[in-house]
């Protein structure tokens, strides 16, 4: 108590304190000095030898001070002010270091402020203990669904888990009397809001016993973003009727704001249960049959309960299964993935953590790079200042005070440059967030708001940085030596070279190199995407994709409403050629089928069997994408519902199965959606191209004949010497004229939706985002080498004047100074050079068409660098060589 | 000046000056005199370390301060003993002559 009273006393009643003691400590003196005039001495000769005795006044005060309690706080708030006052008198100073740390530190959240967004855990309780589930078929990868039926028994056995429950998204219809809407939601089961833990905004969610019957409990729950754009956040919407998918359904509910669904990154707009899509005849096999799978399964790990441990428990159930339902499961597994590492759905060969960490990386290297230049001209600021801390020294303070001053210095810039990055940075993270809503028509939800995550991050950044800013001149400046400083008479010691502020360039020199080097391995990834042979033509291409199912249409009204559309298409005026199909080439959906058997094809020993993409065409799909059929003949009208089954296969699927036979008239069977398995025969060989993804290289791939095999959602492509969107504009009046209500799920020109999230999207973004991280680098090695040099060159300015004097040229002049900054900037390029070599590694997977020692790249950026740093050591050579030999020698 | 003088242990000083208080209040120069002469000239005091110490020890509440007035009629601070000072006094020497004691034993076993 006692303690605390006199901390407080010491920080409130500083001066008088500091009052007290001096007088203290002169009393001592006085003291002292009067007991030695008793023994003789004179008092003038007393009074100095008291003195020198004592060791000086102001060192004993501030030996004092340090044992007070509250004196790290004193001399703090001391430190802090002398702080702001140097930083104050060096107005330029102190905003190029904040702005540059704020740059960098800008950089740094808002690329972290995306990857937090990413890897948030859902905003409900216990997110850690969430796993989602997957199923895997014939050794496959596991990112399959469930049926219910599999669904109701895991919910049984499955003891790891405290409850679990099943989900689907989907594209749906959402009628309130006068207009439609296409909305994105998903059908659950009863128990899907209790699992997870969420409480209502307003009305109630569905209950678990919810949703167990065909038809039962027909009610829709609400997203709170869709509830405030659709209802205007209307609180009298609870009762109200709607119809969704043909589905009549009462609103019950809306979900809180923070909640938007498990599909992360998406905001789920609308919950409906499955019993309510499954409520008519046709669907008692969702409820019945096990190779029926609809849903994605989400569970809750009991406490204490780890996940491996349930994998194991899973990995009998699915044995118990393949055992019991051996014509449905019997390679069935069942895996279990953190929900974190299934978003948004489940998928082994997802990278975003690890494209995340990348970028994290980069942005480091990024805010590294600033805080070295800012590191640097602390630097040189605390070499000019080293009389006045030799003063200060000289005055009593400790070698550790000086030090702590220094730091303080650094640490009011890093703070200062700290909190304009941050706000830098979560409006650069909202900017990021802000893209995907332009290329894409999927409802994405982007929340930056400052959470204690980013900002303990930033402020980590904050305390980092004021390190490397502060310690490394700090340590250097507070380590003057006393005497040789006071003793020059006027000249400044400083000029000359520092090994350390010549290391500092070398790393910023290095650091850029590597940014570089691989913002320019992305950004050929791009061109080589961008540019590379799809196999298909897009220009002039308009696509438009509808589901009537939305509608509740039947097959027989979907087959009437799409045969109506695409006659009415390619009356059109100016059109060349219009076709449908089931999915378009790198779109937001597609699939996949297993092949069971193969015409004269045996599968080696071990191998699985082949999964191979698929896509539903009609008449003229291939002349419309201008993809070149290379033997047989396409599918025409006379493929129908009573001819044989027929498909056309691509040239990369000819050579894997049918190598040097002829592939028309081979027959294989596989089963296409909810059909049976059939045989298909083919009819026709097709050029490879690309399918789901820009990196797809001779990927075998099939077609089956659209007629033959129905599909609820169809794209329809209509190429035309028109634009476009002029004839996208025509193609949504003629669905409005067929089906007033029914929402258009898809609607661009092909070119546009290249650039969609399956397409281009993510090698711009990534290039984009790499190039603007390697062009701040290379500013801020610019700065950092120009910096330097010049430094270098102005504290040289007398020995340039006496070389000059003594008859030295210009141009040695120029070239001594050149030398000296080249010199660094080729070390810097050597180490960079090292460095990247490992830092490419890790991008190499991301890379496509671009080896990681790509040599156009490395020479480019190479010379790039070298031009520009010969440029920044140029400008104060030539300075130095202009130099007035009188001038220079009467500096100072 | 003593021919030979020992750098004083940590938390010994502290000891010392209690010690040289436990027979008066006494000021600063006074309290250095007192521990030389209670160490036979063994121990000198500097100032660099005296103040430091008492301050510490006030703060702590063993010592209390007060303006007074010198032999000679000149103003100083004085200090002296509470009564938690005493406490600590007698706890310290305690523990120093066990201390002391086993070290003596320590050296003197061969």
């Amino acid at each position: 108590m006692k303690h605390l009273r006199s901390f407080f006393r010491n920080l409130l009643r500083l001066r008088q304190a500091d009052a007290d003691l001096d007088q203290e400590v002169r009393a001592y003196v006085d003291l002292l000095a009067e007991e030695k005039s008793q023994a003789g001495v004179s008092p003038e000769q007393a009074q100095r030898a008291a003195r020198m005795e004592l060791g000086g006044i102001e060192h004993v005060k501030e030996e004092v001070r340090d044992v007070r309690s509250g004196a790290w706080l004193a001399s703090l708030l001391q430190d802090l002010r002398y702080a702001a006052r140097m930083l104050r008198n060096s107005p330029t100073f102190a905003l190029v270091a904040v702005l540059t740390l704020a740059i960098g530190i800008g950089v740094n959240t808002a690329v972290f402020g995306v990857a937090e967004f990413l890897l948030r855990p859902l905003p409900v309780p216990h997110p850690e203990q969430l796993v989602v589930l997957a199923t895997g078929q014939n050794g496959q990868a596991a990112t399959g669904r469930f049926s219910y039926p599999e669904y109701l028994d895991l919910k049984r056995q499955a003891t790891a888990f405290s409850d679990l429950t099943g989900y689907q998204v989907d594209f749906e219809g959402l009628s309130t009397g006068h207009d439609a809407v296409q909305f994105f939601m998903s059908w659950v089961t009863g128990n899907y809001f209790t699992m997870l833990g969420v409480k209502p905004y307003l009305g109630r969610l569905f209950l678990p016993s919810e949703g167990q019957a065909p038809g039962a409990d027909p009610y829709m729950v609400l997203g709170y973003l869709f509830w405030q754009k659709e209802f205007h956040g209307d609180a009298n919407i609870i009762g109200r009727k709607v119809v969704v998918a043909g589905h009549p359904v009462t609103i019950i509910g809306v979900t809180p704001p923070e909640f938007h669904g498990t599909f992360y990154a998406f905001d789920t707009q609308g919950y409906l249960l499955f019993s309510t899509e499954a409520a008519d005849s046709q669907a008692a096999a969702f409820w019945s049959k096990r190779e029926a799978r609809e849903m994605t399964l989400m569970g809750r790990l009991r406490p204490r309960v780890s996940l491996p441990q349930a994998q194991a428990s899973l990995d009998v159930i699915a044995a118990r299964f393949a055992r019991q339902y051996p014509e449905s499961s019997k390679t069935l597994v069942v895996h279990a993935y953190p929900e974190k590492e299934a978003r948004p759905q489940p998928d082994p060969t997802d990278q975003t953590v690890l494209i995340a960490a990348i970028f994290v990386g980069l942005a480091g290297l990024v805010t590294l790079l600033a805080c070295l230049n800012v590191a640097n001209v602390v630097l040189v600021r605390s070499t000019v200042r080293q009389r006045e801390i030799a003063v200060r020294a000289a005055l009593g303070a400790g070698r550790g005070r000086l030090v702590r001053q220094l730091l303080t210095e650094s640490m009011l810039l890093a703070v200062l440059g700290g909190a304009a990055g941050m706000v830098l940075g979560v409006l650069g993270a909202r900017l990021m967030g802000a893209i995907p809503a332009r290329i894409t028509q999927l409802p994405f939800q982007t929340e930056f708001p400052m959470n204690w995550r980013l900002f303990c991050y930033g402020l980590g950044i904050v305390v980092l940085g004021g390190i490397v800013v502060g310690v490394i001149p700090a340590r250097r400046g507070a380590s003057v030596d006393l005497n040789s400083v006071l003793h020059e008479s006027g000249r400044s010691v400083i000029g000359g070279r520092h090994r350390l502020r010549d290391l500092l360039v070398v790393g910023q020199v290095a650091g850029s190199l590597v940014l570089l080097i691989i913002a320019g391995l992305f950004m050929r990834s791009l061109e080589n995407v961008v540019h590379g042979k799809l196999g298909f033509d897009p220009d002039h291409v308009a696509t438009l994709t509808v589901d009537p199912h939305e509608m509740g249409y039947t097959q027989e009204q979907g087959r009437n409403f799409f045969r109506e559309l695409l006659q009415r298409a390619r009356a059109l005026p100016g059109v060349e050629s219009a076709a449908l199909a089931y999915s378009v080439p790198f779109g937001y959906y597609n699939s996949s089928a297993v092949l069971s058997e193969i015409d004269s094809y045996t599968r080696p020993a071990g191998q699985q069997l082949p999964q191979l993409g698929y896509n539903m065409a009609g008449t003229q799909y291939f002349s419309t994408m201008r993809i070149p059929v290379l033997r047989g003949r396409a599918f025409t009208d006379s493929d129908n519902q009573q001819s044989q089954r027929v498909a056309m296969v691509n040239q990369a699927m000819a050579q894997r199965f049918w190598p040097n036979q002829d592939p028309i008239g081979k027959r294989f069977k596989t089963k296409i959606s909810d059909q049976p398995e059939q045989w298909f025969q083919v009819v026709g060989v097709l050029a490879n191209s690309k399918y789901t993804s820009v990196t797809d290289e001779n990927v075998p791939y099939f077609y089956v004949s659209l007629a033959q095999n129905y599909s609820a959602i169809q794209a329809l492509e209509v190429r035309s010497a028109l634009p476009p969107h002029v004839v996208l504009s025509e193609l949504r009046e003629q669905v409005r004229d067929l089906a007033p209500d029914l929402p258009i799920f898809y609607a661009k020109s092909m070119s546009e939706g290249l650039e969609d999230f399956n397409g281009f999207f993510l090698y711009r973004l990534g290039a984009e985002l790499a190039a603007a991280l390697g062009l701040l680098g290379l500013i801020l090695a610019i700065i950092g080498v120009y910096g330097v040099v010049s430094y270098a060159a102005s504290q040289r300015t007398h020995e340039i004047g006496v070389r000059m004097a003594l008859g030295a040229a210009r141009s040695d002049i120029l070239l001594a100074v050149l030398r000296n900054g080249l010199w660094l900037v080729a070390a810097g390029i050597g180490l960079g050079l090292v460095l990247v070599l490992a830092a490419t590694r890790v991008v190499a997977d991301f890379l496509v068409g671009v080896s990681t020692t790509d040599p156009v790249t490395f020479a480019v950026v190479t010379v790039l660098l070298a031009l520009v740093s010969l440029a920044a050591c140029y400008i104060p050579a030539r300075r130095a060589m202009k130099l007035d030999p009188m001038v220079a020698l009467r500096y100072e | 000046m003593p021919p030979e003088q020992t750098e004083l242990l940590q938390g010994t000083l502290d000891m010392l000056i209690l010690k040289a208080l436990a027979l008066g209040e006494m000021h600063g120069l006074g309290i250095a005199r007192r521990v030389e002469q209670l160490t036979r000239g063994t121990f000198q005091v500097k100032p660099g370390s005296l103040f430091p110490s008492l301050h510490r020890m006030e703060e702590q509440g063993w010592l209390s301060a007060f303006w007074g007035e010198s032999e000679n009629n000149r103003r100083a601070k004085y200090y002296r003993l509470t009564r938690a000072g005493e406490r600590r006094l007698e706890n310290e020497s305690e523990r120093w002559r066990r201390i002391s004691g086993a070290i003596t034993h320590a050296l003197q076993t061969s």
